[in-house]
């Protein structure tokens, strides 16, 4: 039995219920037990209309990037799935309503533009919606029924999703929208009773964790909840708003509290103050907050306080593109701002990642006293994945804060020079301890001095911080054939999942590539990268952004210059486009 | 030599997908580079040939040998195949056609190569939901499914795809029984000996062929078993088919002003009468100046020819179609299927 | 500068001596002696010592300038952060433990220009912090720029000619963005200073307090002590605090009065 891999995607306008519809597919094939990767894509402004398209890669393997290509198409709008229909894959199958209001011209007809191999299956989602409950709003729901019918997907997959979703709306509209779906499966089995597709396979029900759909955002501030977060200040900017919006309703519930600020300078003040009296603190904006925030930023490095700062890239510069992905602000999260003012900076690749690595990024900031950024981009952020409920570590809420000595009260020297470069740190209110942290460069006991020697020496502790970092940060992970290969690949952030299928598929055809994962972006694992680096002839770097910011960073660390695969679209980079750069470097043709 | 006119703007539509369709379509791009071509078929099926598919039932031919052409074929002349879509009215003095889910077509040039279906002659209609026909690849696929079930069949009518199937189940090891009815061999009307020199040889093959017989009653014991009454006969068998013949498919043109008696009836040149509207294949009518008359073609060489001539025709051309005599063998059975006279 | 450096030395040992600096650090603060921030300096600490807090529970958060430098003076924990940045910074102090009493603390350049967009919102969301303004309508540690609360005319090597802008009513401002307790005080007043800033710790909410105070090095002609001597004066008697109205016209009136100007609520 091949295994399962298609795309679906449900198109329409505003107001469609496309987001429904394609919220509905995730949820009934997870139910399933298949494994669900979708990512959507609103109208860039606010007002009601423009194009909605969701994007569900579905099947029996975990996947973490989406391809260009689409299996299936649920057209609720048939002028904006025009645009989709170059995307088709060469069998596929397009459902669309076949009774339209008025007459279509050949022009804008969805049916005029496919290939012949694509299965068409006309519905009158219109007409049926309207027997079934009395108005059209239910077409979603008919068109549903239909791919569930011609693709033998059970019906207790999607009716139990159907009611969970409509809940909150009362029965009435519960039962309406249940009998538009049936009405769809009705009308598709006596349709199209001989052009059902093979049948999806479910695979055999198993014990183990809740699976939920999760976002990256979600994702992120769950983490934040388990780890003991405290207070979160923030500024709405997309795509990083989410995080704020659902930490406002659970955050007081868990003893927090939640202010939105002036702008993003008041953001990170609040964050550093709050952890400065030692509180879990976080702070979560885009490129250009965070390129407001910098200063700030430098202060927490000068002044060795905690922050924890989500950056959740997207294309820039400047106000970019505000609902595209990009990974361009590497540079700017690990040395953005003024001085020698580098930081820890990590990078999730996944939704899960998200989770564990903002819990992470507490007690990385609260034992090395260090502002900790988590870049995180537009694609990761929005898209949801099917997982296991995560669970956060035994440790996520322990206090990862070095306390000075209780002896040292009288001859406590906050910024005291040791061999870690961590220096015991007192909370307001702790008596014996007083001091003032400052952004000046200061000496030992905290008290502003320029002096040469000092400042070397403060430089070079602050620095060192960062070394014995390393050693708490997740290291580099591979995904090698054992040996020598010919091409390592490098990704970062979600790219990696595109990275990662694309090197399976390489090595799937024979060739000796390899895949390398860092998720500690700053400082970063020399010695396991030049380890890797020295098995592969080649490396490649490929991300989104265009000058190539992580090769910049690490790839000094080759014995040779490395190549780099940049992309600016906007969009995920798909695994297709590595595989065929894999292709052109080892001189393979595609087959 | 005529000259071929301009085309820039020019949409040629061909509804059917058969082997008149695709002659035309293959001319009008070998003559007309530019042109906008598309083919619409009402069939979820791409190209195959009709012909082959008593051989795919039989297993001596494989599926994908009965197809005449890969999806490659449209992609490389540029021909747009819209497949599954159905034309439901034709307006020929807007020159739109409108499809089944409401999308209208505009064309500067239509040709009609719709085929044909299976004619149930009036006293079997009845029965009709209990029959199987034999005609398109989705019934050549119903038949093998039921084939596996059943062992006897009983062939009613007698038209010239009977005697392929007859063969095919033959060759699987079925019970055939044949209840040949003189007219049965429509289009093709043949003398009385050549009737009874077909019944004989089926008999030789081991046919129990039931001569002159009627239908009288067709009844469903369950899904693969059925109690049949020819005349006074009365037995019991796995599948019932009925082969009269076709009629041509052009139900959806009743209200187009398109004159249409058995099919379309058009010129000599095939033209229907609305200019820039041509019909080839088993769907159209031909007069013949000489016998004064109309004309049916059968059969694929004749079919491909007048997809041909229509093409051209729509170019600007003048060719007179002319049927093509031809003598099938059918296992030493000989028809002559040239040009005849009908009614 | 004029005055003799032995004179200075016995200054500043003058002031190392007083009582008045208990709540000071071993280092003394970079201010030049005769700047009013040793008054405000003074107001504060008598404030504090008159409320009996320890010590270690007191957080002052400053912005840039030498306003800014107040955390090394006072013996206190302090957060020396960015230009303007004091009150966002004060806030998370505040709620990460609001046990401590958390003061800002920044001059008129820090907290009106730079620091501008963040006092409407601490106002406004009634922050419980006290924030003490050392407005001396210059910016001294950049050695003698116009400020946010410069008159028209000041005359300073970047606006030879004199400036054109006209001032901003730090009082003003405050009042008209809802903060719920706002002073006006003069440094060369620090009991009052004190009087008012223990009201004000003690006051459930954002508190306000806007010192006049002269930068002897670098303005020598609108805020020196001689003419703050002569301008500054108490709020008339019978001035009502919580009347708002009353408030607002006192303040539009009067440059100059100081005392309790508005208290939400009392």
């Amino acid at each position: 039995m091949p295994k399962l891999d298609i795309t679906v995607e449900v198109c329409g306008m505003a107001g469609d219920g496309t987001i429904a519809a394609g919220g509905l597919i995730n949820e009934g094939m997870s139910r399933g037990g298949l494994s669900v990767l979708a990512f959507d894509s609103y109208p860039a402004e606010i007002r009601g209309f423009g194009r909605c398209v969701t994007r569900s890669r579905i099947g029996h393997e975990r996947r973490t990037a989406l391809e260009e290509h689409t299996h299936v198409l649920i057209s609720l709008n048939d002028e904006q799935s025009l645009s989709r229909v170059p995307f088709l894959t060469e069998h596929s199958a397009v459902f669309f309503d076949n009774q339209p209001p008025t007459l279509v011209p050949e022009e804008s007809s969805l049916a005029a533009h496919v290939e012949p191999a694509t299965a068409l299956f006309g519905m009158p989602f219109t007409d049926l919606a309207a027997q079934a409950a009395g108005s059209d709003r239910g077409r979603n729901l008919v068109a549903l029924g239909g791919f569930a019918a011609v693709f033998q997907v059970p019906s207790e997959l999607f009716e139990p999703a159907i009611v969970k979703k409509f809940k909150s709306k009362g029965q009435k509209v519960v039962e309406s929208n249940v009998r538009c779906f049936q009405a769809g499966v009705a009308y598709a089995l006596e349709r199209f009773s001989e052009r059902l597709w093979d049948p999806v396979s479910f695979p055999p029900p198993k014990e183990g964790p809740e699976i939920v759909m999760l976002s990256g955002n979600t994702a992120i501030a769950e983490g934040a909840l388990d780890a003991g977060l405290h207070l979160y200040f923030g500024y709405p900017i997309t795509p990083a708003t989410p995080i704020m919006e659902y930490l406002a309703k659970r955050l007081p519930e868990r003893g927090g509290r939640l202010m939105q600020m002036e702008d993003e300078i008041a953001s990170i003040g609040g964050v550093l103050g709050g952890f400065f009296a030692g509180k879990r603190s976080m702070t979560a904006t885009s490129g250009p907050g965070f390129a407001l925030m910098t200063e700030l930023i430098t202060h927490g490095v000068m002044s060795e306080t905690p922050a924890v700062i989500i950056n959740a890239q997207r294309g820039g510069p400047a106000t970019g593109l505000p609902t595209k992905t990009e990974q361009s602000d590497l540079h700017a999260a690990v040395f953005g701002g003024p001085g020698d003012s580098a930081r820890i900076v990590i990078a999730p690749t996944d939704v899960p990642e998200c989770y564990h690595l903002t819990i992470k990024s507490f007690q990385l900031a609260e034992k090395y006293q260090i502002p900790v950024i988590v870049l995180t981009d537009f694609f990761l952020d929005n898209r949801v994945e099917s997982v296991p409920l995560p669970v956060a570590e035994d440790d996520a809420r322990k206090d990862m804060t070095v306390y000075p000595d209780p002896d040292a009260k009288e001859r406590y020297r906050r910024f005291k020079i040791t061999e870690s470069g961590i220096s015991p740190r007192a909370l307001p209110g702790m008596e014996g301890y007083i001091f003032a942290a400052t952004g000046l460069e200061h000496t030992e006991k905290g008290l502003p001095d320029y002096t040469p020697e000092n400042h070397s020496k403060m430089t070079e502790k602050r620095y060192r911080k960062l070394r014995s970092a390393l050693e708490d940060l997740p290291s580099p992970v591979e995904h090698t054939p054992r040996g020598r290969v010919d091409l390592g690949v490098i990704g970062w952030g979600s790219n990696f999942g595109s990275v990662h299928e694309a090197v399976n598929r390489a090595c799937e055809r024979g060739l000796k590539v390899g895949a390398l994962k860092l998720t500690a972006i700053y400082p970063y694992h020399e010695d396991a990268i030049r380890d890797f680096m020295s098995r592969c002839d080649e490396i490649l770097i490929a991300e989104l952004n265009f000058e190539g910011q992580l090769a910049n960073l690490v790839g000094h660390l080759h014995r040779k210059e490395v190549l780099r695969l940049n992309r600016v679209t906007g969009l995920p980079m798909p695994p297709s486009v590595i595989y065929k750069k894999i292709l052109e470097i080892l001189g393979e043709t595609d087959s | 030599m005529k000259k071929v006119r301009a085309m820039h703007d020019e949409h040629f539509v061909i509804i059917g997908n058969g082997p008149a369709g695709n002659q035309a379509a293959l001319t009008l791009r070998q003559k007309v580079p530019e042109a906008r071509i598309t083919m619409i078929s009402a069939e979820h099926e791409r190209f195959y040939r009709p012909h082959l598919l008593p051989d795919f039932v039989a297993g001596t031919i494989p599926e994908n040998e009965v197809y005449a052409a890969a999806l490659e074929h449209y992609r490389t002349h540029r021909i747009k195949l819209r497949l599954g879509q159905r034309v439901v009215a034709v307006d020929f003095s807007k020159r739109n056609l409108l499809l089944e889910h409401k999308e209208t077509v505009r064309f500067s040039g239509l040709i009609l190569a719709v085929g044909g279906k299976p004619r149930i002659p009036e006293p079997l209609l009845v029965f009709r939901d209990l029959l199987l026909t034999f005609k398109t690849f989705s019934d050549a696929r119903k038949w093998i499914e039921r084939l596996h079930r059943v062992d006897s069949v009983l062939i009613v009518g007698g038209d010239l795809t009977s005697l392929a199937v007859t063969k095919a189940l033959l060759r699987l090891g079925k019970e055939v029984r044949f209840v040949l009815n003189e007219d049965a061999f429509r289009p093709v009307r043949c003398k009385p000996e050549v009737f009874q020199e077909a019944a004989h040889r089926l008999s030789l093959q081991g046919v129990k062929v039931l001569e002159g017989r009627k239908l009288r009653s067709v009844t469903r014991i369950n899904e693969d078993l059925f109690e049949v009454t020819a005349d006074r006969e009365r037995f019991r068998v796995g599948l019932v088919g009925a082969f009269f013949g076709l009629v041509p498919h052009v139900r959806f043109l009743a209200r187009s002003g398109l004159t249409i008696e058995r099919g379309v009836l058009v010129d000599e040149t095939l033209n229907t009468g609305f200019e820039g509207v041509y019909a080839a294949g088993d769907c159209a009518q031909v007069y013949h100046t000489h016998i004064r008359d109309y004309w049916v073609s059968i059969g694929h060489d004749n079919a491909v020819s007048l997809g041909r001539i229509a093409a051209l025709n729509l170019l600007g051309e003048k060719m007179k179609a002319e049927p093509k005599g031809e003598t099938i063998l059918c296992d030493d059975v000989r028809v002559n299927t040239s040009w005849w006279r009908d009614f | 500068m004029k005055t003799p450096g032995p004179v200075l030395a016995e200054q500043v040992k003058r002031i190392e001596d007083s009582e008045l600096f208990s709540f000071r650090s071993g280092r003394l603060p970079i201010w030049c002696p005769g700047c009013g921030y040793f008054g405000i300096h003074a107001g504060i600490n008598a404030a504090l010592k008159q409320l009996g807090i320890p010590h270690h529970k007191v957080v002052v958060v400053s912005g840039i300038g030498c306003a800014g430098r107040y955390p090394f003076f006072s013996n206190t924990y302090g957060l020396h952060t960015t230009h303007g940045r004091s009150l966002p910074v004060a806030t998370g102090v505040k709620f990460a433990n609001p046990e401590l009493t958390v003061l800002a603390v920044g001059g008129d350049g820090d907290g009106l220009g730079i620091g501008g967009g963040h006092l409407p919102h601490a106002s406004r969301k009634d922050i419980n912090i006290s924030y003490v303004l050392f407005d001396n309508s210059i910016y001294g540690l950049t050695k003698g720029q116009p400020s946010p609360s410069s008159p028209a005319g000041f005359k300073t090597k970047v606006s030879p000619s004199g400036t054109v802008e006209r001032p901003l009513n730090a009082t003003l401002m405050a009042l008209s963005y809802g903060a719920s307790f706002v002073a006006r005080l003069f440094a060369g007043e620090p009991r009052l200073i004190g009087e008012i800033l223990a009201k004000g710790i003690r006051h459930p909410g954002f508190s306000f307090l806007h010192v006049y105070t002269s930068c002897v090095t670098f303005d020598k002609q609108y805020k020196t002590w001689d003419h703050l001597k002569e301008w500054v004066h108490p709020i008339p008697e019978g001035h009502n605090p919580s009347d708002f109205r009353a408030a607002m016209d006192l303040v539009l009136d009067d440059d100059f009065a100081t005392g309790l100007i508005y208290q939400r609520g009392k």
